[in-house]
């Protein structure tokens, strides 16, 4: 083997020397982006998941062949020093965006990869119904995320969990006209109250801070919209929720107020719930149900101050940032009347008697996807 | 490099060391070197060390500007690096992670034979200041049947103010590190949340009505946290356990299992010490509703818990726990409305559907008897098992250790008393030893007068029979005398103690049962 020239005449010293700076200079460059992660280990507990059945909020390491003779070791969670404050990303508390995913829309990816929460602290869980519409978007969803997780490290998710719904879907048709039909009403959101709690339950870590709640047909929020919602500190919080269309009369282009499930009690409809059977639940945005409840898609102003608040007694679930407390201490969605409620209303209802209060911003806005054809939401 | 003046064999010149006559002018190694004109000559060195001189330049160079591409864009070197080395070089932990987990949930509904289809369950035990019990708790872990690598646990310790954390842990990597591979669980979890609830844990506190309602409502919180921090979409199954469970059948997970029911409660006694009965039932959260209690709760305030077992609350419900024959069939089923949570199987999709252990007044209930309210609003079925039995250990209560402190009391004052009853007969006999002599005096007295009598009688029989009926009297009034003496004295001397006694004794008979 022949050296070259110069190699042969240094001295072996000083290329011992050169191979242990460049032996250090590679392991600087390498363990820099792990450095932090020891540190902050010991103040959040474990960041890395030792197996699969570790909490859905927490990648895995991938197992070898070898990794399932050894048993799961002891995991210890310290749920004391899990905080929910209005500065999550100083704080690094983790959220969990849920969705529960009936179609997919890819304006509704595109959203969700805008958002400036630092990715690595959001977990992403979605739960698809089991039929022929489900399983398109399964694989639709599947390959965006292929896509996103095998891309650039700062676009990757913490994780994401994909269930697939057991419960049976008593609609067959997602269609907009049919979905908002009052009989049909009691049981989708029943079935859908049963979705969301499958989903919330298997996939709340003992690490999570935040549950965001987003639907899938969400394709418009701000960037900032986790942090703005979570700088209000608020254990259950709602933007309001708006539908762009293509107004006829004004030519252009023109939203209009979509979730009517936001809204501030009114004593007509508790008297109207009094007169009611068990079992039978109240709804808005029927005209044969007036109920005269403060709705918060009418309370938006035209420049008005996007952080002004108001006390709700009902929330819809179209975007809704939750504590991961509430939800822990049993906050759940009711699949049947609770206090003449259900789903998400019936939520914020449930918050309350655990002594947790919901907040709605009347002035900041989050879109929902437009469906081509008009519904008859709007009376 | 100056070889002359080297003395070296090796280094040394000679200046003819070939035998065809060549100079040795180029150092050959000592090997007789010829050319041949008509022979291959190989290409100078000089040539191809540049060439490889070039190429190695050019490695380093890319090399070079690949580091820098790595320094510049941090990203890349998740893609590039595993490319590059082959796999070889992944130091880096993130390029071994998963990131999307996929769960079909049709697969986990939980079915009649779950260790025949590999059905996980989780266990969840929520501990506070229960280190005296897990010794105990984990002897029955390893002894359950159910395939252990099926089962995954969870523990919520909070506001503990013994050692519970710290011998938990200890117990439970003792468990892991069991060789036999049956014996280690499945994914083990121990979350630590203080709520920072005042009630203490102490038997007394923990039973007094007063109690009840923030006690239930804290417990169910702890509940919930733990139960929300621990199921994941693998569960089919999910086991609630005190720890302070002393006896259970191994099989208590399959045989809950077999009746395939949304929510399944076994009953639940517990022994007594012999003075108590022998056996008591425990658990008394399990029950079918009644009208009473229906009645009841629509009177009373939203906030308001009917909790079961006090006086302050006479629901007339039909108990699971009353209803147990020890001879009965252990699986007979009995319909329920409300459970306890000693030992709760229910389904996971019980849970993931949202039934839950409301920590607020859901129709008047809380816990796990808001639990059973809920899961039978959600259409489950909830059934408990009358005569299957795990006994529930038993802390003797404040009034029972001071029962059992006032029988021992007793004990000593029965021993005391029988010894001051052998010296007051001692002391009676005496008693009766002198007033026996008395009494024979008295006799042989009256026996004196009355032969003195029967001889004056005898002297006098036929000279003074007009005085006689006169003397006759006398006589029956000496009789009477010593007859009234004979019954009085014996009973003046111990009467009134006797009395007190028997009073005492028939009180505390009386007390015995009413208190126990």
């Amino acid at each position: 083997m022949a050296t070259s020239r110069s190699l042969r005449r240094t001295n072996p010293i000083t290329l011992g020397l050169a191979t242990i700076l460049t032996i250090g200079f590679l392991f600087f460059i390498f363990s820099t982006p792990s450095d932090p992660s020891p540190s902050k280990k010991r103040t959040k507990g474990p960041d890395i998941a030792a197996n699969i059945l570790s909490p859905a909020s927490l990648p895995f390491k991938k197992s070898g062949g070898d990794e399932s003779e050894r048993p799961p070791p002891v995991v210890r969670y310290r749920m004391n020093n899990v905080t929910t404050t209005s500065d999550p990303i100083g704080n690094r508390e983790t959220i969990l965006i849920l969705t529960p995913l009936a179609r997919f829309y890819q304006g509704y990816w595109d959203n969700l990869l805008q958002l400036s929460y630092p990715h690595e602290l959001i977990s992403l869980g979605f739960i698809i119904p089991k039929n022929w519409e489900g399983n398109t978007a399964t694989s639709q969803l599947q390959e965006r995320i292929k896509k996103t997780q095998s891309g650039p490290q700062k676009k990757r998710f913490a994780s994401i969990t994909i269930l697939r719904q057991d419960t049976e879907i008593p609609l067959q048709s997602q269609s907009e006209a049919e979905r908002h039909k009052m009989q049909n009403q009691k049981a989708r959101r029943a079935a859908m109250s049963k979705a969301r709690n499958s989903l919330l339950f298997t996939t709340i870590g003992p690490t999570t801070s935040w549950v965001l709640w987003l639907d899938s047909d969400v394709v418009e929020s701000p960037p900032t919209l986790i942090q703005d919602l979570a700088s209000h500190n608020k254990p259950v919080i709602v933007p309001n929720c708006y539908q762009r269309y293509y107004n006829n009369d004004k030519k252009a282009m023109d939203v209009r107020p979509y979730d009517y499930n936001s809204w501030v009690d009114s004593t007509i409809a508790q008297s109207l719930a009094e007169k009611m059977g068990d079992d039978d639940i109240l709804l808005e945005g029927y005209p044969e149900m007036a109920t005269y409840r403060s709705l918060m898609a009418y309370m938006f102003e035209e420049n008005g101050d996007p952080t002004k608040e108001v006390q709700l007694d009902g929330v819809g679930g179209t975007a809704l940032l939750v504590k991961a407390d509430v939800h822990r201490d049993g906050a759940m969605f009711p699949a049947f009347a609770f206090y003449h409620l259900i789903e998400t209303e019936g939520f914020a209802k449930m918050a309350s008697r655990l002594g947790w209060t919901s907040f709605g911003l009347p002035n900041y806005l989050v879109s929902h996807h437009l469906i081509g054809k008009i519904c008859s939401i709007q009376n | 490099m100056l070889p002359i003046h080297s003395f070296s064999s090796k280094g040394k010149m000679e200046r003819y060391p070939y035998t065809n006559g060549h100079t040795g002018a180029y150092p050959m190694g000592g090997k007789s070197f010829s050319i041949h004109p008509n022979r291959f000559q190989p290409r100078s060195h000089t040539a191809l060390r540049r060439r490889r001189g070039f190429l190695i330049r050019l490695a380093a160079l890319a090399s070079l500007g690949f580091l820098l591409l790595l320094l510049i864009f941090p990203s890349l070197r998740y893609t590039l690096l595993p490319a590059v080395s082959l796999g070889l070089f992944s130091g880096t932990p993130d390029l071994q992670l998963e990131t999307v987990r996929y769960y079909d949930l049709s697969n986990v509904q939980g079915s009649a034979r779950g260790w025949e289809r590999e059905e996980r369950i989780l266990l969840c035990a929520p501990l506070r200041d229960a280190a005296p019990h897990l010794p105990m708790f984990f002897s029955h872990l390893r002894n359950l049947t159910y395939p252990h690598k099926l089962i995954d646990l969870a523990f919520l310790v909070g506001d503990s103010k013994d050692n519970t954390m710290d011998l938990l842990t200890e117990l439970l990597e003792g468990l892991q590190d069991d060789p036999d591979p049956k014996q280690t669980f499945g994914e083990i979890s121990i979350m630590e949340k203080d709520f920072g609830q005042k009630v203490d844990q102490d038997v007394e506190s923990r039973h007094g009505f007063a109690a009840q309602a923030g006690r239930r409502k804290s417990m169910a919180q702890a509940r919930n946290w733990l139960l929300s921090a621990a199921l994941r979409p693998v569960h089919s199954w999910v086991y609630w356990r005190d720890v302070d469970v002393e006896t259970a059948p191994f099989t208590i997970l399959e045989d809950l299992m077999r009746h395939n029911k949304d929510v399944i409660v076994p009953n639940v006694w517990r022994p007594l010490p012999d003075w108590l009965g022998g056996e008591q039932p425990y658990d008394l959260n399990s029950w079918q509703e009644s009208d009473t209690a229906l009645e009841l709760a629509k009177t009373l305030d939203e906030d308001a818990v009917i909790v079961e077992g006090y006086a302050e609350y006479a629901t007339w419900r039909p108990h699971l726990a009353y209803l147990r024959d020890p001879y009965g069939d252990p699986d007979m089923e009995m319909d329920l409305d409300g459970v306890g949570g000693v030992s709760i199987l229910a389904k996971a999709r019980v849970f993931r559907t949202g039934v839950h252990f409301p920590a607020f007044s859901f129709e008047r209930h809380a816990e796990t008897e808001g639990f059973g309210k809920m899961a039978k609003r959600m259409k489950y079925s909830v059934v408990g098992l009358p005569h299957y039995t795990i006994w529930h250990l038993y802390e003797p209560s404040v009034d029972d250790i001071r029962h059992m402190e006032e029988m021992k009391a007793e004990l000593e004052e029965e021993r005391k008393k029988e010894q001051e009853e052998k010296e007051r007969i001692e002391k009676i006999q005496d008693q009766f030893e002198t007033s026996d002599g008395q009494w024979k005096a008295d006799m042989a007295v009256i026996k004196e007068v009355q032969r003195e009598e029967e001889n004056a009688q005898k002297a006098k029989e036929d000279a003074q029979k007009a005085k006689a009926v006169r003397e006759e009297s006398e006589t029956r009034e000496a009789e009477k005398l010593p007859g009234k003496r004979r019954s009085n004295q014996p009973g003046a001397a111990a009467g009134p103690e006797d009395n007190d006694d028997g009073q005492d004794d028939a009180s505390n008979e009386l007390e015995k049962p009413g208190s126990g």
